[in-house]
């Protein structure tokens, strides 16, 4: 069962599902749903990221039946059709899929009856359950993957690729880094001599959703998401996965990651020679900047996928101390939170911070007030008036975010490092 | 009480409201008042803004209030929103110690669709009051706890009376209510009447006091330039709601009169107050530009007893402002405008316009009602014939109509104009100044500046992608209505 939260760290499945579709090149979302819903998921997920907003359909753009007391009482269904007409009429995209809200959920709309009409005719329209109460942006993300994989991925796909491998894990939109995490990935797996489908950057979308049953390894950034997709690929393609905590940060995970990819592809050799050249141009950046900040004690606050990361990054690598871990995510699973606290408590050097499941915001303050000697504490907007407060350095890295635009800065891999660096330093 | 009104525009029963309507202003002049302009729907839309987001900015930055958003998490998206302009306000106001808005979400899930969330908002209604001891809790519901029918009136009512020195406030802003999101001002308002107001004694009238409604979307810039006008003509507002306490509200039935910034905000609470307690109240148009500053102040003077400072007042300020307006004129002399915005702004940035000889081509407004009737007809004698979209933003429509119009600068959200390579500016700037004289000078400016200097639009023009094929581009955009 959900928990009361004050100040959520999320949004809600619709929200989670769109932000994932409308990651997509040339894909629309229609919403059927009531008025508000396009705007309240637009300013609760994208808008909170990274600032930026989908390029295709936001706000109140996306198309919307609008269900008013008058469909709550009928029924939506004759209003969608009209819609879908009007959509297909007038809008230009790859895919189109219809995403119902807590009203179409609740009324219990045959969505898929109405979508089927449109199929028939030829056109890409496909139903997808995600009416809010369903769960968080998380689940939304998951449920968008499955439809994905259910209506686009080529089931019956050519021989593997043995140079393509697919990233999952990145919520598009929602993780503020998305894009700049991607696109440093990418570029270290291309230097393995792969290709890489992102599906939410370099101007990605259907055709590499199709073409993702042809892979030769699934790359799963993130310590808990998309199990059961990864599960589905490997039954139905073979495909194996590799799962990281995240988009690997600094020096010590990347060199692992690249390792793990190179022997599952054998690429060893290209991993280490990798590995090599970009550490001898990370560590050169390094050494011109010794001494410029001190050792400091930190408190982190965000979701696994993030906090992970930029603790180890911190902790192994550049010497600082971390104090308290708060996951924000729901982990339902008991093994995903066994993942985690490994994570988190098996750091080369740093003893292991204390860690906390909750993303009740009053919660997270008891928690952060028993750590008065943090000089930095990372994490959302929502964290930045602890900081005030307490008088600590505040950085924020963490959905929600409303008070930073970033485009492709990143926060992944050797670029993202010494970024990270530099922003803390920048932000003193 | 005379009047009865439940919160829902559409429902008022002293005017007819049209929210989907498209063709020449003049045209809808003409039909209006012979209820021929017709109650139609769209057959193709897209999102529009619900109630509850109203509401929620409404009464986010109460000073001494914690929230209860009874709802999934998504209906909270609106929350962080207003939360930022919240702390972007307390950063104007010379607050740098930021704090958050205390907002608890119930986060309804598919158990409470089918078992009801009753308890859940019970325990969050404690919480909020153990962790903040707030004066007020604020409840706003959503379109599931309205359609699984919570009884949120009967918890409020019963977890106030084991708590002390707390007022527990639901408001019913069910987005599925109603298609114009401004009813989510007066769900809010209503609330207020029933649960503060109720058993407030009413005190003594304080001469010179103002009740100065004024929507979250008015900037701390524009509060100070308001503020200055009263204040120099004597008159001392008090500023409801953003930013206020309850103290505030409890001294509203004290005032002299009262007044809103935006037409459609307390607008339904005024004649409340009016009925109520015989508190006269002004109700005219956004001070923004000289027509309707005037117009604003003499309606307040009106009320007040103040009209002759008014007078002294405005004609101090036309000295003052109108060369520098007159330089701004020439720059801006017969420039062809589309404009885009909510009632308040929409129709006062039509009449804004023409201080600086500007043309208005085209304007999308959200609801056509009585008032509006008023401000087209005002409109048609200043500019002429128009082409008039009633319509909550719609995209769709704005951008076919600005292929059409093709005019030199556009006013409103800019997200899709620019990508027409318009020049784009707009008057709706929660952060900067946009009313009064004084700030008339300042978005002139700001428009000239963007006649003069498109670059950005018209270079990501050349890259940008709308989602509509070309052939919409060709068809009828008001053919959805029907």
């Amino acid at each position: 069962m959900s928990e009361i939260l004050e100040n959520p760290h999320g949004n809600c499945a619709l929200g989670g599902a769109n932000a994932t579709f409308t990651a997509l090149r040339r894909v629309i979302a229609i919403y059927h749903s009531g008025p508000g819903c396009a705007m309240q998921t637009t300013a609760g997920e994208a808008s909170q990221g990274s600032l930026r907003l989908p390029y295709y359909t936001s706000y109140t753009a996306i198309p919307c039946t609008n269900m008013l007391e008058r469909e709550v009482v009928f029924g939506g269904e004759e209003k969608l059709e009209k819609h879908l007409e009007g959509a297909l009429e007038i809008l230009d995209a790859d895919a189109f899929f219809v995403l119902t809200g807590c009203t179409a959920g609740i009324i219990g709309d045959d969505v898929q009856s109405v979508v089927q009409r449109f199929q028939a005719e030829g056109h890409p329209v496909y139903a997808v359950e995600t009416a809010g109460f369903l769960g968080e942006s998380y689940r939304g993300h998951e449920i968008a993957w499955n439809a994905l994989f259910e209506h686009i991925v080529d089931k019956n796909p050519p021989a593997r690729d043995a140079a393509l491998v697919n990233i999952f894990g990145i919520v598009p939109y929602h993780d503020p880094y998305f894009e700049g995490n991607l696109e440093e990935i990418t570029r270290l797996l291309e230097k393995l001599g792969l290709r890489v489908n992102t599906f939410f950057s370099h101007g990605q979308g259907i055709a590499e959703v199709k073409s993702s049953s042809s892979a030769a390894l699934n790359i799963v950034l993130s310590p808990w998401l998309l199990k059961g997709l990864a599960e589905k690929y490997e039954k139905s393609f073979g495909i194996p996965s590799l799962r990281f905590a995240g988009a690997p940060l600094g020096a010590t995970d990347t060199a692992a990651f690249l390792r793990a990819v190179g022997t599952a592809l054998g690429k060893e050799e290209a991993a280490e020679r990798v590995i090599a050249q970009e550490e001898e141009w990370y560590y050169r950046y390094l050494e011109t900047g010794i001494g410029l900040q001190s050792w400091r004690r930190f408190s982190i606050v965000g979701e696994s996928g993030n906090v992970i990361p930029i603790t180890r990054f911190l902790a192994n690598d550049y010497s600082f101390t971390p104090e308290i871990a708060i996951c924000t995510d729901v982990l339902f699973r008991p093994a995903d939170k066994a993942f985690v606290t490994e994570q988190l408590t098996n750091l080369e050097y740093a003893q292991p911070p204390e860690l906390l499941f909750t993303g009740d915001q009053w919660e997270i303050n008891q928690a952060l007030a028993r750590y008065p000697d943090a000089a930095l504490l990372i994490g959302s907007t929502n964290e930045h008036e602890f900081a005030i407060a307490h008088g600590q350095q505040f950085f924020l890295a963490c959905y929600p975010n409303t008070e930073r635009l970033i485009y492709n800065r990143s926060c992944a891999g050797y670029r993202g490092a010494l970024t990270l660096i530099e922003d803390i330093y920048s932000n003193l | 009480m005379a009047r009865t009104y439940n919160g829902i525009r559409e429902l008022r029963a002293d005017t007819v409201t049209v929210n989907d309507w498209g063709g020449s202003s003049v045209a809808a002049a003409q039909q209006y008042p012979q209820k021929c302009m017709g109650r139609a729907d769209r057959s193709f839309s897209q999102g529009l803004q619900c109630q509850q987001i109203n509401s929620v900015m409404a009464l986010l930055s109460m000073e001494d209030a914690a929230f209860v958003v009874h709802s999934p998490l998504g209906c909270a998206g609106c929350c962080s929103m207003a939360n930022d302009w919240f702390r972007v306000g307390q950063i104007h106001r010379g607050s740098f110690a930021l704090r958050n808005a205390r907002v608890l979400v119930t986060n309804l899930d598919e158990r409470d669709i089918v078992h009801g969330g009753e308890a859940k908002l019970r325990k969050a209604l404690h919480l909020a009051w153990e962790r903040y001891a707030p004066k007020l809790i604020f409840v706003f519901t959503s379109c599931a706890s309205g359609i699984i029918a919570d009884d949120v009136d009967a918890i409020s009512t019963e977890v106030n009376e084991e708590l002390t020195d707390t007022k527990i406030i639901p408001i019913h802003c069910e987005g599925f209510k109603s298609k114009v999101c401004a009813s989510g001002y007066d769900a809010a308002f209503l609330a207020i009447t029933k649960y503060v107001l109720a058993d407030t004694p009413r005190g003594e009238t304080i001469p010179g006091l103002l009740n100065l409604f004024a929507p979250p979307t008015v900037s701390y810039m524009d509060q100070l330039e308001i503020e200055r006008i009263l204040g120099d003509i004597g008159i001392q507002a008090n500023y409801i709601p953003f930013y206020s306490s309850l103290e505030k509200i409890q001294k509203l039935p004290r005032a002299q009169g009262s007044t809103a910034i935006c037409k459609v905000f307390a607008d339904e609470f005024m004649k409340e107050l009016e009925d109520r307690y015989g508190i006269p109240y002004s109700h005219t148009i956004m001070p923004i530009g000289t027509r309707n500053t005037d117009r604003w102040l003499r309606g307040v003077a009106k009320i007040m007893g103040k009209e002759e400072e008014a007078e002294a007042y405005i004609a101090r300020e036309r000295e003052t402002y109108l060369p520098l307006v007159a330089d701004l004129r020439a720059k801006l002399q017969g420039k062809r405008v589309f404009i885009c915005g909510g009632t308040g702004r929409s129709f006062a940035a039509a009449a804004l316009i023409d201080d600086f000889g500007m043309k208005l081509v085209g304007m999308e407004t959200p609801t056509y009602d009585d008032e509006a009737q008023l401000d087209i007809e005002n409109l048609n004698r200043i500019h002429g014939d128009f082409v008039l979209d009633v319509a909550n933003m719609m995209p769709f429509e704005q951008v076919n109509l600005l292929k059409r119009l093709k005019p030199d600068v556009f006013i409103g959200v800019p997200v899709w104009a620019a990508r027409l390579g318009l020049p784009t500016t707009h008057v709706l700037d929660i952060k900067r100044p946009t009313m009064g004289y004084r700030n008339l000078v300042y978005l002139g400016s700001k428009i000239a500046a963007q006649i003069e200097n498109p670059g950005y639009n018209e270079k990501i023009a050349a890259h940008a992608h709308l989602p509509y094929k070309p052939s919409w581009y060709e068809s009828d955009p008001f053919k959805f209505i029907r």
